[in-house]
């Protein structure tokens, strides 16, 4: 069972869209919210476009014309943001093994139309078992991905998040809050914190992996010198830093970020102890990196801090996200389909055009993740390089 | 100014395109003039002597169906025919022929000469007559004027033509030919984008002086293909077949160091230069690790020694390119008979035309063949046809006609460059047909001669042999669908021996031609109901083994067709639409595209930017 939750149905013409709808309510977060998305395209469904279900309303006369525009933009929005929150949500390894596919399968198109339409320049590719090998290599690849992602392993893995700052701010408070239970060595001595504690918490559902860092200072002993080895590598391998700074002395926080060279593109201030300075709880508005005003001791903005995490992580509680990341996902499958029909075209009827068609179809199915290609970029990519006369 | 006959359509230029161009008009009925600077060089084929190949071929079997010439004139003039891609299926398969240049112009000569409605005349054309935004005849240097309803433009390389031969050069429409230099100065003043385009040809070769013992030999296929429809290997004269040599490291040495001469990179030439190599110095220069690059030596003629060398075309200087054919092997005593040399002229920005090849800013004026940045005989032969029966028909006050992209090359092409336009020579290649596997050489007559036929295009003869094959079709493939094997009968066993498949239940002869391993020609040797090699046979055999594929592709097409019908207004102001980028914008106000299938194949579309035309097209119709 996935979730035990709430289905509403409404009979068209009076639903939102005018159709037939019916509403799955769930109670979990990101994660089981997808396992549901992907139980009912098992089932048969497809997952709408962006905007598709007020696209409907307005095509079937729900909305009124003056509604419109906000239609087209919300299309518009939801599908470039919802495209951009999937990659992030789904880890840097999944974009890169997707782009390594297209890429891939983009080649094989280039050889396969050379063969085919320049057969009398020397690029004949289709007889001599070539093509079959890298489209055997091009489906394993595919599988290998459709199988991790599908087990939650590329949208769980790989997302850090590193707790940096000065000794004694209450790093390890907060990640204790955050787990739940007291896990790291807190007292009163700075430096308690001698090793580099990973940790992995559950936002919502979704794991990530805090690791907290020891209190960068300067000098010290040996044990503290490669303490902040470690921690200088964690910090620039993790997706995003939370600097916590004592929110008494908050404006060091630019001279802590440039003392330990932080990222700045991918960190969070937390402002510590705000139950000592009285600061104001949760989001604050300020220039530079988001700023949120946090008391480890008694809990207070946390919960903003889990969202921030949970948000930058492309995690956020919107359907469009588990949608294009599903799509995504779909996308894959679908082109892997097509790339198994094409090789059994050619090992059995030898046939490069079915193969071409095949390919084509693939690689317009990963046009929607990487964008689409056109037959007239095809053919610049095959001149560019092949030596292809008049 | 003396004032000649009136025309319903006065056709400018006797090229591939322009006698199209005039036979269609004709055969659908109108009164047809066809000017020419020459009609010595009516047909004449400017530099290849070879007709169709990949991509090109498909084009000259649509040209057959709807009755053209090109393909007709292809078999009476061929003399070595191939077919290409023979392996790797139908729909890519290609018929390419060498043609001997003199009977191909005689060919298509007798075919004008013969042809009710159509008159010649030799005159050079310098001016147009329009009338506000109507044209209404020519003016030929000699003064004459001719009246017409509907002029066709295909004057081929000949507005504004430059001949470059090394640092020299000189105006020419081709060699030997006077450019058409008073007649680009007065499109130019027309309200059309115009720009420069350039193409090349390689030097001819006299064959006394050419050692083939050392080349290899490439005959023609036995046996024999026929071109057109109601063509036959009887009408071939005489074939002979072609060679093959190659480059060397000597040759792109004397390439390289003739460079500083060479009109293309000393930057005179100023027409665009193609993302191909269309000269062998952009063969050196961008592929400089390449050993070597293959010279099909085509023969030009059976009554001439002259050769065509295929793949080294070239601008380079006269003495540079001496020494270059004779550092290849077998050509090191050539003599050159006619220099190589580039050639740029005018064209004109096809995305000012309809689909019917009319211009959209001169009403009655329509623009075929390489003026509208195409290159290729077969390329320019198709519009010829298409804009000389469009304005046959504007003349008859009937609709005009364009086939789809779903229906055949000529609808992609003539779609490609209409939406797209073009900034290199564009050339068909079978990789531009997304439903390429619909369109193939087989079928050309049943996607396109009922339509021709309807249309006034298709005379009797050819009707009548399309009649014939389709009953053919119908009957062979009636004779196989009736026909159950069952196990163990005397057919079963004889098709499990040959082709390796059993036979485990009774089954159709056509449902089993649907197993790759059972071919049309296994069954004709053991049923003997008809020969092997027999194209309607092998038109349903293709038409089942394919049936997955075909039957995808028109949900596809069906899918195109629906978007046809959202219509797009003219006035669609396009930035205004919120969630468009600003690149989309621009390209989608400046293609104008009237429905929604053809906004959907602008380069850089995506759905979400269909999505938003869709709700804004429908506002606009519930608004209007």
């Amino acid at each position: 069972m996935i979730d035990e939750g709430l289905a509403l149905s409404f009979a068209g013409p009076r639903s939102f869209t005018g159709e037939d709808v019916v509403e799955l309510h769930g109670h979990g977060g990101p994660v089981v919210m997808d396992l549901l998305l992907r139980a009912a395209i098992d089932a048969g469904a497809r997952i709408a476009r962006p905007g598709e279900f007020t696209e409907r309303a307005f095509l079937n006369g729900k909305i009124d014309l003056a509604q419109a525009d906000a239609v087209a933009d919300l299309i518009a929005s939801r599908s470039e943001a919802a495209v951009r929150s999937a990659l992030r949500s789904l880890s840097g390894e999944f974009s890169t093994r997707v782009n390594e596919i297209a890429r891939e399968a983009f080649d094989l198109r280039v050889f396969v139309e050379a063969a085919i339409d320049f057969a009398e320049e020397d690029v004949d590719f289709l007889s001599d078992g070539h093509v079959a090998g890298r489209l055997e290599r091009l489906i394993g690849l595919l599988d290998v991905v459709l199988r991790t992602a599908s087990q939650g392993a590329l949208l769980n893995e790989g997302i850090t998040i590193v707790l940096a700052g000065r000794p004694n701010v209450g790093k390890s408070s907060l990640m204790n809050r955050l787990l739940g239970y007291d896990r790291a060595i807190v007292s009163e001595t700075p430096g308690t914190t001698r090793d580099v504690l990973a940790e992995s918490v559950d936002i919502d559902g979704v794991p990530i992996r805090v690791v907290d860092t020891a209190g960068l200072r300067s000098a010290g002993d040996a044990i503290e010198r490669e303490g902040i080895r470690r921690a200088r590598q964690q910090i620039d391998d993790a997706q995003q830093v939370v600097l916590v700074v004592d929110d008494r002395a908050i404006a060091t926080a630019a001279d802590v970020i440039a003392e330990q060279d932080l990222p700045t593109d991918r960190l969070t201030i937390v402002a510590n102890k705000i139950d000592l300075s009285g600061g104001i709880t949760g989001e604050r508005v300020a220039e530079g990196p988001q700023q949120l005003g946090v008391s480890a001791l008694t809990g207070a903005g946390v919960d903003s801090l889990r969202q921030r995490i949970l948000s930058l992580a492309g995690y956020r509680d919107d359907a469009g996200v588990f949608s294009a990341r599903r799509r995504h996902l779909e996308a894959l499958k679908s082109a892997g389909d097509c790339l198994r029909h094409g090789a059994a075209a050619l090992r059995e009827a030898g046939a490069g055009e079915l193969l071409a068609d095949d390919l084509r179809r693939a690689h317009d199915h990963l046009g929607d993740i990487v964008g689409v290609t056109t037959s007239d970029a095809l053919l610049g990519e095959i001149f560019s390089r092949f030596c292809i006369g008049k | 100014m003396q004032t000649s006959d009136h025309f319903d359509v006065i056709v400018i230029g006797g090229g591939h395109a322009g006698t199209e161009a005039a036979l269609a008009a004709a055969r659908i009925g109108a009164n047809t003039l066809l000017l020419t600077q020459n009609i010595e060089t009516i047909g004449a084929m400017s530099c290849n002597p070879a007709i169709g190949g990949i991509g090109k071929s498909h084009l000259v079997r649509e040209i057959d169906a709807l009755d053209g010439a090109m393909a007709r004139a292809t078999d009476r003039a061929g003399i070595q025919f191939r077919v290409l891609n023979g392996s790797k299926g139908p729909a890519v398969r290609a018929t390419r022929a060498q043609a001997d240049r003199v009977l191909y112009k005689q060919a298509v000569r007798q075919i004008v000469e013969s042809t009710p409605n159509l008159r010649v005349f030799q005159g050079s054309v310098i001016d147009l007559v329009v009338d506000g935004d109507r044209v209404r005849g020519v003016v030929t240097q000699s003064g004459l004027t001719f009246g017409a309803d509907a002029v066709v433009l295909t004057t081929g390389t000949f507005l504004g033509g430059l001949i470059h031969v090394g640092l020299e050069h000189h105006p020419g429409g081709r060699a030997g030919d006077a450019p058409s230099n008073a007649l680009a100065a007065r499109l130019r003043a027309l309200p059309f984008r115009v720009d420069r385009l350039k193409t090349g040809t390689p030097p001819r070769i006299d064959g006394r002086t050419v050692d083939f013992s050392v080349m290899q030999i490439q005959p023609g296929d036995e046996p024999m293909p026929v071109m057109s429809l109601i063509g036959s290997a009887a009408e071939h004269p005489r074939q002979v077949p072609c060679h093959v040599t190659h480059t060397n490291a000597h040759t792109h040495q004397i390439i390289r160091a003739g460079l500083d001469r060479s009109p293309l990179y000393t930057g005179v030439i100023e027409g665009i230069g193609p993302r191909y190599c269309p000269s062998i110095e952009d063969k050196i220069v961008r592929f400089a690790d390449k050993a070597s690059h293959q010279v099909f030596v085509e023969p030009e003629g059976l009554s001439t020694f002259e050769l065509y060398p295929n793949g080294i075309s070239t601008s380079l200087p006269f003495d540079v390119q001496v020494n270059l054919v004779r550092s290849i092997k077998g050509f090191e005593s050539a003599h050159i008979t006619r220099p190589g040399y580039a050639i740029e002229y005018d064209f004109f920005d096809p995305r000012d035309l309809m689909y019917s090849l009319e211009t959209k800013a001169i009403e009655g004026l329509f623009f075929a063949g390489q003026i509208n940045g195409t290159t290729g005989y077969e390329e320019a032969a198709a519009q010829g046809l298409l804009a000389g029966a469009n304005a046959a028909l504007k003349v008859a006050g009937k609709p005009a006609w364009c086939p789809r992209r779903d229906e055949a090359y000529i609808g992609v092409l003539v779609d490609d460059l209409i939406n797209n336009g073009t900034n290199e020579p564009y050339r068909m290649f079978t990789s531009r047909a997304e439903f390429r596997l619909v369109l193939r050489e087989d079928n050309a007559d049943a996607r396109l001669t009922e339509r021709g036929r309807e249309l006034g295009l298709v005379g009797d003869q050819r009707w009548a042999a399309y009649l014939a094959k389709r009953e053919r079709v119908e009957a062979i493939r009636a004779m196989l669908r009736s026909h159950v094997v069952s196990p163990g009968d005397s057919v079963a066993i004889e098709i499990e021996q040959r082709c390796g498949e059993p036979i485990g239940k009774p089954t159709d002869l056509l449902t089993l031609l649907r197993r790759p391993k059972i071919t049309v020609d296994a069954l004709s040797a053991i049923v003997g109901a008809f020969p092997s090699n027999d194209a309607a046979a092998e038109q349903i055999a293709i038409d089942v083994k394919y049936q997955g594929y075909i039957e995808r592709a028109r949900d596809d097409i069906e899918r195109v067709r629906r978007h046809e019908e959202v219509r797009l207004p003219d006035d669609f102001d396009y930035a205004a639409i919120a969630g468009l980028s600003t690149e989309l914008k621009q390209k989608l106000a400046q293609a104008r595209p009237d429905n929604l299938a053809r906004a959907a194949r602008i380069p850089g579309i995506t759905p979400a930017a269909l999505s938003i035309l869709l709700v804004h097209a429908r506002k606009a119709r519930a608004s209007a």
